[in-house]
């Protein structure tokens, strides 16, 4: 299960998020504890360096693209290689759909687009497309394979 | 603009309105800023009785928004002012109406929908203006934001909290729009339409409409599965695409891998394919159902990678319920060749993660016994699964392999994996399906099966395995780092399961080869690969470089490489790597290098506490896999509290502790005492003070939190050793043979402790540390030091309860002075005139023992009369050895548990005359034959206890957030007490209650961001512990208190001292559980100790008013308290204020009063008042009153305890 997904700005202002099978109550305690995570390690990081943190059996891989910082939360067999798998498909795709490392505005200015290649990527807390054309005809609402 | 503005308020919608030409970059939509305008504008006049409720919602909205979201300043030099949902809603409606318009779709696509995404709900009221696009708008567009919020609307169970998209929240519509009668839409209406409209586009049979087909049947999948009638229609729809599509053969290679090459019909249809399976996959699982199953392992042979994958998910997990018929299902997709074979060169990651799940399942499934064909076929294509180029897939295949399948560990499981990881040989099939590449695929790099000259080689599993992850540690990648530390620690549990079920008693040092002839052996007994003996004979092990060919030369190079990953930066990793370490450290091997690895680990202040206890619960989990190591383990314990104190919680640490004492076993018990109080001997680095205590000033002065947290530590550990000394040493004054009085011809000290470190050497070590301790440690060190000795004294037979008393007594000297100037300037810590400052507190315990011996001294004397007269006891005299048997009885347990059945204060002689007068007058003694500390020893009992303490988080979260409280009134009594004049001692006591204070609390954060729903193994085992011994624990609770006199609750206790019975409250048990605040404890517990001056009323307690009588509490009153009052040992000075004047005032004639001032309960024993109120008042207590009321007040509380200043008694 994919737990969540989180972008935040380099301040720590959560952009977009998406949770499934978390509670509400403990949303806050992620957002919190993630922001944290990040302000701690991100600094300085390379453009899509993978970090990754663990807590029992829940894992988190995340990395900073531009002014954007994501992270992914996962279990089960979302470990830390298939995180690693998702987030990089969240990047690729969100440079697509930016046309670069995006900055705060730029991302803001495609949040929609953003929303709805989320929403091929992750289907109801599973990875479900993978691949960057297929994801990009998707969102224009074409079939994902096409003559 | 830019100074003035509140930016704390600042929420994502700010963000995205905000202008964004004051941005950097160049945006390409400049257009957000004009939205609003364009908004604003008057809407359709039938909106109007909503609009007003609209409006009040966007500023509800707006204001949950700012508090809800962290959002932190953002400065912005300009910004528009942000739209609203309302405004977005609006436009919704105005632009549906005009959809055919270009620039309304424009409109819509570019400004509307994105600024919608940024709620987290949709509004059901936006359903009909959707679904009126989604019939007459045309642009893809527009069209795909439709079915994205239509899904959402779908999602959205009713409850807010549970919507999948995030964002700032929206009010509950459906609330609204009941309130709303007027055109009000709720879900109820809107989702049938919905649900309606989607069906007919998702069963829309038309090739040229199929893309909305799949965005249909995908927004479907959303809806919630606790709609029956909508599931239904989902399968319907499912199974009628399946129906049509999924039958036609399709090649998959022309289709996948020949991008270009499929006409039209085969894309539609394999698209189609792929929408099927993926709804199916969200649909719950049926395994029952035979088409399910069928369909599902139709789609291994479909043509889209992602249907693939799907599909193999969905068999793998009905294989784990019903594994026979998945096999006989999938039996020719297995054969050589078959589909499942095609799917090791797919290009889909978590494809091959579930091949790999699914191949384990099945061949480790007990109902395919009788087809070891089908088992064998599937082990062997999970070992290909290790040559996958993918790490994940790569892992997962070595985790299968190994039995860790999900988080049930499974013993036996793990070991059968060691060994198969162990002793297998992978053989590929003659031809692997290398033929399948297809050069012109992209993705073709995948596909490439390793150089066949080397694959094609039966290599032993474990080479495979090792040299894969040796070459992953090499990497630079944090999660592959992560992943393969992961990978070592579970092949580190399996083999220490392996070592547990002594399964694995051949030696690791045995060339490989040799494994693979014995190696058939074996595979009856696992199932393993049915290949040919004679090609397993002839394995050519290739000998790697240096001859490391033996499991063991693997292993250690394996190790070498993991060692090396602790220098990556990512405090994570490290953990990982570590965790992985002590898994694989066997407890015959030299553990200096995991020592000083994680020596040198923590003296780095980036570790996060939460990962630290972490690691101490893995060598808790170590510990359970091999008691053998209970010793090492404590020794790595030892290294976390030298070296980070203030991050590790004590509680952990203790629990590791006790687990280790316990789980040693009689034979291990000693060393694992030892090494406990190897923490004693803190800190190293300062090897010339004993305890490492005394030079807690100059600690502090560095970290005063580290300096208290040690101290904490140390004070646990003395406690520790007080309590379960007995127990390791199995020693037990009720079960020791040496009569009384021959430990009193010993009074030479040197033969006495010659004798008894000769008899019992565990026992003998710890009472010489806890001298040690009493003498040197610090002010509360000493204090504990000095109780933990009184227990083992009372606990223990002789000769070591002289031996103690012995040196107790010395210990006093110093203090009797102080006593005897009229005790009023005792302070404690004076440590000049007064030695050691403990005389105030060792002097009762010492009377204890002096009542004891005298009494044992009577007893013999009498005895010896009887004898000489040849006179028979009579009753009298047999009362009053009871009484006065009874009489100590109640004095020891003031100080300690022990069991009252068969504890015999008066010596072993005394139980024949007991047992006589028992006999004569029917007094039971029920207590001792089912009471668990005699059955189980009583660490046992402690150590449930406190293993429900460490579990009850939220209760001592509780009495945490009541500590300060406690802190301030013990330090306010302290003021106007005995203790006013010492200001060192009062400094060092207020900063110790102040320490204690705010140190809880933090660690509570820690625990409150990291805590989990997710259950793990440490939490399973840690649960199972809980209820084992919950159960036990009442037990000892009931026992405790069977004494008749205490019934169990406070009031009764209470009550039940002014009727003057015996023995009330210390066994009682506690009212409610451990979530029972600190005051009520402390409260009841004073009343106890009150009484005890009343029911012993000797001479020899009369008056001395010294708080010490109250610190030892009863064994069986939570260890919580028991802590609290280890930690405050003056907490009982406040307390001496009380009088004794109306002690018996309350019992006899009642007395009324008025409540004078509304009173709210601040805990479980106190009584909410309301002012004006008639009440009876019972007693007085420490200026409260207990009092009743005539008819229950609000929460339905009759009695309880008020200020006295609240009540005016009449």
């Amino acid at each position: 299960m994919i737990l969540a997904v989180l972008f935040t700005n380099a301040d720590g202002n959560i952009l977009v998020e998406r949770f499934h099978g978390v509670p509400a109550e403990e949303r806050l305690h992620w957002r919190s504890f993630l922001v944290k995570l990040g302000a701690d390690n991100l600094k300085g990081a390379k453009n899509e360096e993978l970090l990754v943190a663990s807590h029992k059996s829940v894992f988190v891989v995340y990395t900073i693209l531009g002014d954007v910082c994501i992270y992914v939360v996962g279990k089960d067999e979302y470990d830390e290689l298939a995180l690693a798998e998702l987030i990089f498909v969240v990047t690729s795709s969100v440079k697509d759909v930016c046309g670069k490392p995006p900055t705060e505005r730029l991302f803001l200015d495609h949040y929609g687009k953003i929303c709805l290649c989320l929403d091929e990527i992750i289907w109801k807390g599973m990875l479900e497309n993978t691949d960057k054309d297929r994801i990009r005809r998707l969102m224009r609402l074409k079939a994902p394979t096409d003559a | 603009m830019a100074s003035g503005q509140e930016s704390s308020g600042t929420t994502l919608m700010d963000l995205i309105t905000s202008d964004p030409a004051t941005a950097a970059s160049a945006a390409p939509t400049p257009a957000p800023a004009a939205a609003p305008s364009t908004l604003g504008k008057p809407v359709a006049t039938d909106r109007k009785s909503k609009r007003a409720t609209l409006t009040q919602i966007q500023n509800d909205t707006i204001a949950a928004a700012k508090a809800l979201n962290p959002v932190r300043a953002i400065p912005q030099r300009q910004r528009k002012k942000p739209v609203s949902y309302a405004q977005l809603v609006r436009s919704i409606h105005e632009l549906a109406a005009t959809s055919d318009q270009k620039s309304s779709q424009k409109q819509l696509v570019q400004h509307v929908f994105p600024k919608l995404a940024v709620y987290n709900s949709v509004d059901p009221s936006v359903a009909p203006s959707l679904l009126m696009l989604h019939q007459q708008c045309e642009d893809r567009n527009v069209l795909r934001y439709v079915y994205y919020y239509l899904a959402r609307i779908l999602s959205d169970g009713g409850s807010q909290g549970l919507s999948p998209g995030g964002g700032i929240p929206t009010p509950n519509w459906d609330a609204l729009a009941d309130i709303d009668a007027v055109g009000g839409v709720t879900r109820a209406d809107v989702i049938p339409r919905i649900v309606n409209q989607l069906t007919a586009d998702a069963t829309n049979a038309d090739p040229e409409f199929h893309a909305r087909r799949l965005a249909a049947l995908k927004a479907l999948t959303s809806t919630s599965a606790s709609s029956s009638e909508i599931l239904e229609k989902l399968y319907e729809i499912v199974f009628g695409i399946l129906e049509k599509v999924g039958d036609a053969k399709q090649k998959r290679r022309k289709g996948l891998f020949g991008k270009q090459g499929g006409d039209k019909e085969s894309n539609t249809r394999s698209n189609l394919q792929y929408a099927a399976l993926s709804a199916l996959r969200r649909l719950p699982l049926d395994p029952g159902n035979p088409a399910f199953l069928h369909r599902a392992i139709q789609g291994i042979s479909f043509a889209d990678p992602v249907a693939v994958r799907h599909a193999l998910a969905i068999i793998s997990d009905v294989a784990t319920r019903d594994p026979y018929s998945v096999a006989m299902a999938l039996e020719k997709h297995i054969e050589h060749g078959g589909a499942l074979h095609d799917i090791l060169h797919l290009h889909d990651v978590l494809a091959r993660v579930s091949l790999a799940r699914l191949c384990h399942s099945l061949s480790r499934a007990r109902a395919l016994d009788e087809r070891p064909d089908i088992t064998s076929q599937f082990s062997s294509l999970l070992y290909q699964l290790l040559l996958d180029p993918s790490d994940r897939v790569c892992f997962e295949a070595i985790l299968c392999v190994l039995g860790k399948f999900d988080n049930t560990e499974r013993t036996e499981e793990r070991a059968a994996g060691w060994i198969r990881l162990t002793r297998e040989i992978l053989k590929l099939p003659e031809a692997p399906s290398v033929t399948l590449k297809d050069s012109d695929n992209p993705t073709a790099k995948v596909n490439t099966v390793k150089p066949s000259s080397k694959a094609k080689r039966p290599q032993p599993l474990i080479k495979l395995v090792m040299r894969r992850l040796e070459s992953s540690f090499r990497s630079f990648s944090r999660p592959v780092l992560h992943a393969a530390a992961r990978v070592v620690q579970e092949m580190g549990k399996s083999r220490a399961a392996a070592y547990a079920l002594g399964l694995y008693d051949v030696d690791e040092g045995i060339q490989l080869h040799a494994y693979s002839e014995n190696a058939e052996s074996l595979d009856s007994e696992f199932n393993s690969s049915s290949q040919s003996e004679g090609t397993r004979k002839t394995v050519p092990v290739s000998n790697g470089p240096g001859g490391m060919d033996t499991i063991a030369g693997l292993l250690a190079s394996l190790l070498e490489v993991v060692r090396t990953t602790v220098a990556c930066e990512c405090v994570y990793v490290r953990a990982m790597v570590i965790k992985a370490l002590i898994w694989m450290q066997n407890p015959h091997e030299s553990l200096e290098e995991l020592q000083s690895i994680i020596a040198c680990e923590l003296s780095d202040p980036a570790w996060p506490s939460a990962l630290l206890n972490d690691i101490l619960l893995t060598l808790h989990a170590r510990f359970k896999a091999t008691p053998d190591m209970a010793v090492t383990l404590l020794e790595i314990a030892r290294i976390f509290a030298t070296k980070v104190p203030g991050k590790i919680d004590a509680d952990v640490l203790q629990l590791l502790w006790k687990t280790c004492l316990v789980g040693a076993g009689p034979e291990g018990k000693h060393t694992a005492l030892e090494a406990v109080t190897i923490v004693l001997d803190l800190p190293p680095p300062h090897p010339g003070s004993m305890l490492g205590l005394t030079s807690v000033d100059r600690v502090s002065a560095s970290d005063p939190k580290s300096a208290l947290a040690l101290q904490r530590l140390v004070q646990a550990a003395v406690w520790f050793l007080g309590e379960n000394a007995n127990y390791a040493a199995s020693e037990y004054a009720w079960e020791s043979a040496t009569p009384p009085g021959t430990a009193l011809m010993m009074l030479d000290a040197d033969k006495m402790v010659a004798a008894a470190s000769s008899r019992n050497p565990t026992l003998a070590g710890a009472l010489t540390r806890l001298q040690r301790c009493a003498f040197s440690g610090s002010w509360e060190v000493r204090i504990i030091a000095a109780q933990a000795l009184i227990t083992i004294a009372i606990r223990s037979g002789e000769p070591y309860r002289l031996q103690i008393y012995e040196f107790l007594h010395a210990l006093s000297l110093g203090g009797v002075q102080s006593q005897f100037s009229e005790s009023q300037i005792s302070n404690g810590e004076d440590q000049g005139a007064s030695g050691t400052g403990l005389g105030s507190l060792i002097s009762p315990m010492l009377k204890v023992l002096d009542e004891m011996y005298r009494a044992q001294d009577d007893l013999i004397r009498d005895m010896r009369n009887h004898d000489n007269n040849k006179q028979e006891w009579t009753d009298e005299e047999l009362k009053k050895l009871y009484e006065t048997h009874e009489k100590l009885l109640n004095l020891v347990s003031l100080f300690c548990y022990v069991p009252r059945a068969k504890y015999l204060p008066l010596g072993p002689t005394s139980a024949k005359l007991i047992e006589i007068y028992r006999n004569r007058h029917n007094i039971s003694t029920s207590t001792g034959l089912n009471d668990p500390a005699v059955a189980t020893g009583i660490s046992d009992l402690v150590y449930g206890i406190s293993e429900l303490v460490y579990e009850s988080k939220e209760a001592e979260k509780e009495s945490d957030a009541i500590d300060p409280e406690l802190a301030m009134a013990w330090a306010a009594g302290l003021e106007d007490g005995l203790w006013g004049k010492n200001a060192p001692a009062m400094e060092k006591v207020n900063e110790f209650l102040a320490g204690a204070g705010t140190d809880a609390p933090d660690v509570e954060e820690e625990e409150n961001i990291t805590s989990r729903p997710s259950v793990t193994y440490d939490d399973l085992w840690a649960k199972s512990i809980l209820e084992t011994y919950e159960a036990e624990e009442d037990d000892a609770r009931s026992s405790g208190t069977s004494s008749p006199e205490s019934t169990g609750s406070v009031e009764t206790s209470i009550s039940s001292h002014f009727g003057g019975m015996s023995y009330p409250s210390l066994f009682s048990s506690r009212p409610s559980g451990y979530g029972v605040s600190q005051n009520s404890e402390s409260r009841s517990g004073n009343n106890g100790r009150r009484f005890s001056n009343t029911s012993t009323g000797g001479p020899t307690f009369e008056g001395i008013g010294s708080p010490v009588r109250e610190e030892p509490p009863s064994y069986s009153s939570s260890v919580l308290q028991r802590f609290e009052s280890l930690e405050n040992p003056l907490a009982g000075r406040g307390g001496q204020s009380f009088g004794s004047q109306d002690e018996d005032a309350g019992s006899q004639n009642p007395q009324f009063g008025k409540a004078l001032y509304d009173f709210t309960a601040g805990g479980d024993d106190e009584l909410s008042l309301t002012a004006g109120e008639e009440v009876e008042i019972d007693y007085e207590v420490d200026g409260w009153y207990y009092v009743k009321k005539k008819r229950p007040g609000r929460d339905g509380r009759m009695g309880g305890l008020v200020p006295v200043l609240y009540v005016s008694s009449s």
